[in-house]
Order: structure tokens, then C-alpha cells, then sequence
């Protein structure tokens, strides 16, 4: 071996194999991350479970069921669902009350605050059992994993951080950030958003 | 290194060959061990790096076509789920393409190139020897991502929307674009140093009209990449920006276009067919003449045909789009335009047929494999005029009619020329001969086994079976020929077997070839097989079109080189007169460096937008060290 030739020096060669190993292993880790099995047609008794939401008495929170994470919480991490969510979005009418996200009838998606409190199965439990003043019921309009996937977007698409599984834009007029921009940050980071009770009570 | 340059230079004048061979090899050779062998710019170690890499992915990617025709050989099979196919059917088209045939065809270009025209190392060998290492890194990249279930699962062409922000979540595009990127990024770097190489690196006397037609294939070949690939960069690249950072290029709302994607991605797509093809002609030229015992058939209406070839590639990508809505008369123009480029298609053929018909053919297996090509490559090139017409087209687009015909073009046109020249020259490059009895096995299976195999897909095709369907339904009248289809594949994989076995037996315990086993008449069979680091002893001194055979006495070679450095000759373009020493880099381990921080730059940009500016960092480091002068004597001129 005559590797100073090339190299100058022995620390190199360790350095060399450390540094190759770690480029591709941080493709395999990055990779993994994203790592994303796609189900087209959930498993009927799966989907059954799913709808048992755990509420508390007033309605306003609660468990998800046990086996939203015996499934590892797909709606929220997993770059499928968050775009099913997305296009359910648009199909289903949402942005006609909340518009981009940032409001219209309806209160905005995207400023942190939660009526009903920020955790994803409150906003499963808003899709399906609808709420005061204006919000509708899509239980008999949406399958179980469709409100799961769209309540899994609505959670997500307000990050002040953005994950890796975030939608991107949508083709159409450019209104504001995508949620892989993390809009909130963008839109919100300047001035605090107003409080609640300026936008009418909750309920 | 100072005490070197007071020494006076030592020349090849007058020493005699054994210690002209012994001070050659000791300027010429790399370093033993690990860091020498990634140090390496050897064009010949660095080729069958090369063809190794492409052949290890066309296994990979036959494997895929295995799972695909077990999921397809029944109706509503369970084998694979749509998910799967969908990733299925992307990798095995990206993989075949990016991965193994524009890969595979270069790494013969590095190897036999400098070789044929008679020099000692390729134009530019660090940059050859990171072009390496960069499509290493990208096949990597994809069958990772495969591995992982994140593999991109839209189609090896990606038409946006279906590959754009909106229908391809997650990363899986973002991987096929940046695939996309290392492999242009490899293939540019290829196509510069073969330009460079043919153009300024040929042995003296090599004048335009006497260059191997295979060499002027791998020229044009060249040229071809080098006006193609930007597309596909500017394609790749703005789709993940328009995936990462919200670019509007392919979004309609925006006054972005989608139908721009298709437009630059065929203009490359198109043009690579002949990347692949181009080669292979020029691989069949050579065998053809060879072994018809005779120099070949129409050499001047051939080299006219490569490059009219690769003119007309750049005019008729539009074929590739007649359903999706275009204005008749430009329709009617690449109609025209696509059966245009039949003509210097079947002036290749004829001048091919006239070389057998008047040589006395010998048939070993080389001359089988072009045979084989011939039949098969004019089947394909028939149903090419078929689907290039626009009524015709607008019947069997997406149906397994097209699949039928791409493979005819490209399994015909290409991958058999290329496994008749890994039989040719495998002697060449490993000093050893492949078995001539398993090599008619290997042809007649492969041969049988992929027209079993294609032929009925025309049939399906017309029966309307769509292409990149997962499965489809008992009623429909296409299971018989499924199944067909899925075990005359069996056949097709039983040939290619059988090659894989010949060429590692052979490897290992071959007959001894020696220099020139086929009495072939070009430059590469004049050195030693394998041939030493530095190729040829003394430059020749080229005075035919084929050296070897009009020279009975030996070839004429120069003298003047120095050889206490690694030295070769710049000649001029057209009639290869010499016109200087000039000296060629010595191994580094730089270039290394510098695919893995390009690569780091790349695939980081996949998942943020700062990669690209972090990334640079890296990159210029390396790239400083890869060009800080080392003080080497090769540095003093």
C-alpha cells in the first residue's frame, strides 16, 4: 500500500471508510424516515376500531382508540394520508368556511389555537359529529379512515415546523405557503395571533 | 519531486521493449491495496467497474420483470400489491434505462475507445474515474429507496401531475429526479471525455476516414448525450423545486405548463434510444466485419448514417405524445419526421447484410448475437413505423403493443449487439475466451426465450390489454397469453443464466486468449490481453482503416514519448497528425471525495433546499484538493 502518494497521511484512510459509512447509512436513515407503506383498503375490523373514539363526557377531547397506535399513528406521520387528508380537504368542501386554511365562516386551521383542543382525535370527533354553530357531521358523507385521514392533515397543516411528510402545493393559484413551507411559521411568526375570544365563543 | 526535474527526461528512444515495459508499468500502474484501487483513473479498471455495476443492475432489474410477469400470469393474482407494482414496474424502467443501458454502452466506450484509437489513457481519466462513482452512489440511491418501500412508483418517465407536489406524496419522486441527476451528471462527464478522446488523443495517421466504426458510433453517441442530457437536468430539476420549494413550472394555475414536462423529458427520451442504440451499431459493425473475414460493407454511407441518426433523434420526440392533444400538422410533421429516421436505420442494415453476403461469415457466437439483433431489431424497427403513424398510434397507446415494440427496439437493438460484444471482446479484457458452447446455448435461449416472450404482448396489445396495470379481470380474453408470456420468460431468464455462468467461469478458468484471438483487423487486439496500464508498448503509427490486417510485418510505431511520466500524443482533428507530448493525470483519490460530497449535496436536496447551499462547501473543498497542484512531474509542462 502506498497511500501517502495520494492521501498524505494515514489518518485518512479511517476517516475516508467512517465517512463513507455514514453517507450511506444517512441514505438509509433518510430514506427510512419517509418510509411509508401505503394501504388503498383499510382492513374492515381495523377501520371499526377506528371509529371508537374515547371522548369525554363534554365532547370536546379524548383517547384515540387503542388501535391508532397499534398502527403507530399513520394519519399524522405518514406522507400518503397527510395527502389523501389534503385532497379530502378540497373535495369535501372545507375551504368553503375555512378557506386556505386561514379562515373564512369557519375559525382558522392554521394560528394554534384549537377550539376543541389541538389533539387529532378532537378534530376526528369535530369531522365525523360535526359542532355548534355551523360545523356539519360528515359521518354519513366520509369512511372512518378518510375523517382520520383528513383530521390527520387539519392537524398538521398548520406546523410551525414542517416534517418530512408534509404535502406540497397544490396545482392551483398560489394563496399561500404549502404545508411542506410550514405556513404557520411563515404566516404567523410576525405578530401574535388574536385570541380566541375575539372570533365569538366556541360554543 | 524537485530532483525529478533536474534529471533529463527519459524517453522511450531507444530502450529496448523489456525495460521500456518495466518503466512503463511503473509510471502507469496504480497503487496496490484499497486506496490505490479507488484512486485508480485507469480507463480499463475503471470500465469494468463500469459494466460490472450495469450488469449487476440489469440483473436486478430482470429480477423485477420476473416478479412483474408472476404477478401478471394469472388474472386478479395476489402476488404483488398495486403499491408494489407501482414501484415495480418504475424501478425495473428506470434501472434498465439509467442504470444499465446508457451505463453499460459508455463503459464500452471507456474501455474499448482508447484502445481503438491507439492512446494510452482516456481524456479527462479523474473526471471518468468520479463519473464512476457518481452513477454508483445514484443506482445506490434508487434500490435503497426500493429496499426501504419508498421507491418512486411513477412511471420511468414521471409525467407530472402525477409525479408533481400534488398526486406524488412523499419522497418517492423526489428520489427518481435526483436519480435522474447523478446519472446525466455521469453520462456528461463520459460523453465530454469520448469527445475529447476521438477528437485529440488518436494515434498518428487515424485521420477522420480511418477511425473503427465503433469508434465513430461511441463519437456520435457522445455528441448525442451531450445536447440531450440538459433536458432531462432542467426536467429533474425543476420538478423537485417545484416539489421542495414551490416553483409553478408544471402547475397550469400559475402559468406554469404541464405538457412543458413532457416536451423536455422526450426530447432527452427520445435521444437516449439512440444513446443505447448507437453503440450497439457500432458494436455490430464491428463484429460484423470480423468475422465476415472482411473490412465492412459501406464504411463512408455507415459513419453518414450514425450521424444522420443522431441528428434526426432530436426531431421526432413528439411521437412519444400523439394522444395528448396536439395540432395536426405538427403531428403530421414528427409522423414524418419518425419514419424518416428509418432510412439511415435501414441503410445500416443492408451495408451490414452486404458485409456477410460478401464475406465468408464464420458463426461463432458474436456473429450469432448480431443475427439475432438483425431479426429482432427490424421487427421492432417495423412497428416503430407502425406507432408512428398518428391513427395507428391513437390505437395502441399505453397498451402492451408499445411495451412489445420498446423491448424489440431495445432488447433487439441493443442488448443483443452488447452481449454479442461482451463475447467478443471478453478476451480482450479478461485474457480469456468464453465458452463457445454455452455461448450458443446462451444465444439460442435468450433468442427463443424473447420472442416467446414479446411477440404475443403485440398480440395483447391489440387486444387492448393496457400497459401498468397490477392485474386485470378473469372476463377479460388476455390470461392464456399471460401466462404464455410469463413462462416463455422462464426460458429468456434460463439464456441469461447460462450467460452469467459462462462469463464468470470464463473469468475464473477460461481458455488463454492471447492478443488477438478473432485475427480482427483494429487497434485494441495489436497490445496484450489483458492490456497492460499503459495500453501499448509504443504508440502505433496507424496507415489503413483496418491496421492489423493490411500490416503483415507488425504495425509502425512512434518514438519520443517520455515514459518516466505519463505521457501521450495530441493529434490533430481531421488527420490525426501529432502535435504535442502531453501529460495525463496520475491516480487520486479526489475524485472520490468528490462524488460523495456531490452526492451528500444531491441527496440532501431532496429533503431541504439548504442542502444545496451547505452542500456546495464540501463540494469546493474537494474540488480544491482535486485541483491543487500536487507538484508531480505530470504538473510541469
Amino acid at each position: 500500500m502506498m497511500p501517502g502518494k495520494v492521501l498524505r497521511g494515514g489518518v485518512a484512510q479511517p476517516l475516508a471508510i467512517a465517512l463513507f459509512s455514514v453517507a450511506l447509512a444517512g441514505i438509509a436513515t433518510l430514506v427510512g424516515l419517509e418510509r411509508q407503506p401505503r394501504q388503498y383498503r383499510i382492513d374492515p375490523p381495523v377501520a371499526a376500531a377506528l371509529d371508537d373514539l374515547r371522548l369525554m363526557p363534554t365532547g370536546i377531547g379524548g383517547a384515540p382508540p387503542e388501535v391508532y397506535f397499534a398502527l403507530d399513528k399513520p394519519y399524522e406521520t405518514s406522507a400518503y394520508d397527510l395527502s389523501q387528508g389534503k385532497r379530502l380537504y378540497s373535495w369535501f368542501g372545507c375551504a368553503n368556511c375555512h378557506g386556505d386554511g386561514r379562515g373564512g365562516a369557519g375559525p382558522s386551521l392554521l394560528d394554534g389555537w384549537w377550539l376543541y383542543g389541538p389533539s387529532t382525535v378532537a378534530i376526528a370527533a369535530s369531522i365525523r359529529n360535526g359542532r355548534p354553530h355551523g360545523m356539519p357531521a360528515f359521518r354519513s358523507k366520509m369512511t372512518t379512515d378518510q375523517i382520520w385521514q383528513l383530521a390527520g392533515y387539519v392537524r398538521t397543516m398548520g406546523a410551525y415546523s414542517a416534517s418530512l411528510a408534509a404535502p406540497s402545493r397544490n396545482d392551483d393559484k398560489h394563496t399561500r405557503p404549502a404545508e411542506n413551507r410550514a405556513p404557520a411559521a411563515i404566516l404567523f411568526n410576525e405578530e401574535p395571533a388574536p385570541s380566541p375570544s375575539e372570533r365569538g365563543p366556541p360554543s | 519531486m524537485i530532483e525529478d526535474r533536474k534529471r533529463p527526461p527519459l524517453t522511450d528512444d531507444g530502450l529496448d521493449d523489456s525495460v521500456l515495459e518495466r518503466h512503463l508499468s511503473q509510471t502507469w500502474s496504480a497503487s496496490p491495496g484499497f486506496w490505490g484501487a479507488l484512486a485508480t483513473v485507469d480507463h480499463k479498471v475503471i470500465a469494468r467497474r463500469y459494466i460490472v455495476t450495469a450488469f449487476v443492475f440489469l440483473i436486478l432489474g430482470g429480477l423485477l420483470a420476473v416478479a412483474m410477469r408472476i404477478q401478471l400470469a394469472w388474472p386478479e393474482a395476489r402476488f404483488l400489491d398495486p403499491d408494489r407494482y407501482n414501484q415495480i414496474f418504475t424501478t425495473h424502467g428506470s434501472t434498465m434505462m439509467f442504470l444499465f443501458a446508457v451505463p453499460v454502452m459508455e463503459a464500452m466506450a471507456i474501455y474499448l475507445v482508447p484502445l481503438m484509437v491507439g492512446t494510452r489513457n482516456i481524456a479527462f481519466p479523474r473526471l471518468n474515474a468520479f463519473s464512476y462513482w457518481i452513477i454508483l452512489i445514484g443506482g445506490l440511491l434508487l434500490w435503497i429507496s426500493f429496499a426501504l418501500d419508498a421507491a418512486p412508483d411513477v412511471g420511468w418517465f414521471a409525467y407530472v401531475p402525477l409525479s408533481g407536489p400534488e398526486y406524488g406524496p412523499g419522497k418517492r419522486a423526489d428520489i427518481w429526479a435526483q436519480m435522474i441527476t447523478f446519472t446525466e451528471l455521469s453520462a456528461l462527464a463520459v460523453a465530454v471525455e469520448i469527445v475529447v478522446t476521438v477528437f485529440k488523443q488518436r494515434a498518428p495517421g487515424m485521420s477522420l476516414d480511418r477511425i473503427p466504426l465503433l469508434v465513430w458510433s461511441m463519437l456520435v453517441m457522445a455528441f448525442i448525450v451531450i445536447m440531450a442530457m440538459p433536458a432531462i437536468m432542467f426536467a429533474s430539476s425543476t420538478l423537485i423545486l417545484d416539489r421542495l420549494v414551490e416553483t409553478q413550472f408544471y402547475n397550469p394555475a400559475e402559468g406554469g405548463d404541464a405538457l412543458l414536462w413532457q416536451h423536455v423529458f422526450w426530447f432527452f427520451g427520445h435521444p437516449e434510444v439512440y444513446i443505447i442504440f448507437l453503440p450497439a451499431a457500432g458494436m455490430v459493425s464491428t463484429i460484423v466485419a470480423t468475422f465476415s473475414r472482411r473490412p465492412i460493407f459501406g464504411y463512408l454511407p455507415l459513419v453518414m448514417a450514425f450521424i444522420a441518426t443522431g441528428i434526426l433523434a432530436f426531431g421526432l420526440w413528439v411521437h412519444h405524445m400523439f394522444v395528448v392533444g396536439l395540432p395536426r400538422l405538427g403531428e403530421s410533421f414528427f409522423t414524418a419526421s419518425s419514419m424518416a429516421i428509418a432510412v439511415p436505420a435501414g441503410i445500416q442494415i443492408f451495408c451490414w447484410l452486404a458485409t456477410l453476403w460478401l464475406g465468408r461469415p464464420v458463426f461463432t457466437t458474436p456473429l450469432l448475437f448480431v443475427i439475432g439483433f438483425i431479426v429482432t431489431f427490424v421487427i421492432g424497427g417495423l412497428t416503430g413505423v407502425m406507432v408512428a403513424s398518428v391513427p395507428f398510434d391513437a390505437q395502441v397507446h399505453d397498451t402492451y403493443f408499445v411495451v412489445a415494440h420498446f423491448h424489440y427496439v431495445l432488447v433487439g437493438g441493443a442488448v443483443f449487439p452488447l452481449l454479442g460484444a461482451i463475447y467478443y471482446w471478453f478476451p480482450k479484457m479478461t485474457g480469456r475466451m468464453m465458452s463457445e458452447t454455452l455461448g450458443r446455448w446462451a444465444f439460442g435461449l435468450i433468442f427463443l426465450g424473447f420472442n416467446l416472450t414479446f411477440f404475443p404482448m403485440h398480440i395483447l396489445g391489440l387486444q387492448g390489454m393496457p400497459r401498468r396495470v397490477y392485474t386485470y379481470q378473469p372476463e377479460l380474453p388476455w390470461a392464456g397469453l399471460n401466462l404464455f408470456i410469463s413462462l416463455s420468460a422462464l426460458v429468456l431468464v434460463s439464456g441469461f443464466v447460462i450467460f452469467f455462468i459462462d462469463a464468470l467461469r470464463s473469468w475464473r478458468s477460461g481458455k488463454p486468449a492471447g492478443p488477438d484471438p478473432w485475427s480482427a483487423g483494429t487497434l485494441e487486439w495489436a497490445t496484450a490481453s489483458p492490456p497492460p496500464a499503459y495500453n501499448f508498448r509504443r504508440i502505433p503509427v496507424v496507415e489503413a482503416r483496418e491496421p492489423l490486417w493490411s500490416r503483415s510485418e507488425g504495425l509502425a510505431v512512434t518514438k519520443g514519448l517520455q515514459v518516466d511520466r505519463r505521457e501521450l500524443i495530441v493529434s490533430s482533428v481531421v488527420e490525426a497528425l501529432p502535435e504535442a507530448r502531453e501529460s495525463s493525470p496520475r491516480d487520486s483519490i479526489w475524485p472520490f471525495w468528490a462524488a460523495i460530497a456531490t452526492s451528500l449535496m444531491l441527496i440532501g436536496s431532496i429533503f431541504t433546499p439548504w442542502a444545496v447551499v451547505w452542500g456546495s462547501i464540501p463540494i469546493a473543498v474537494t474540488l480544491i484538493g482535486w485541483f491543487w497542484p500536487k507538484g508531480t512531474v505530470e504538473d510541469t509542462s
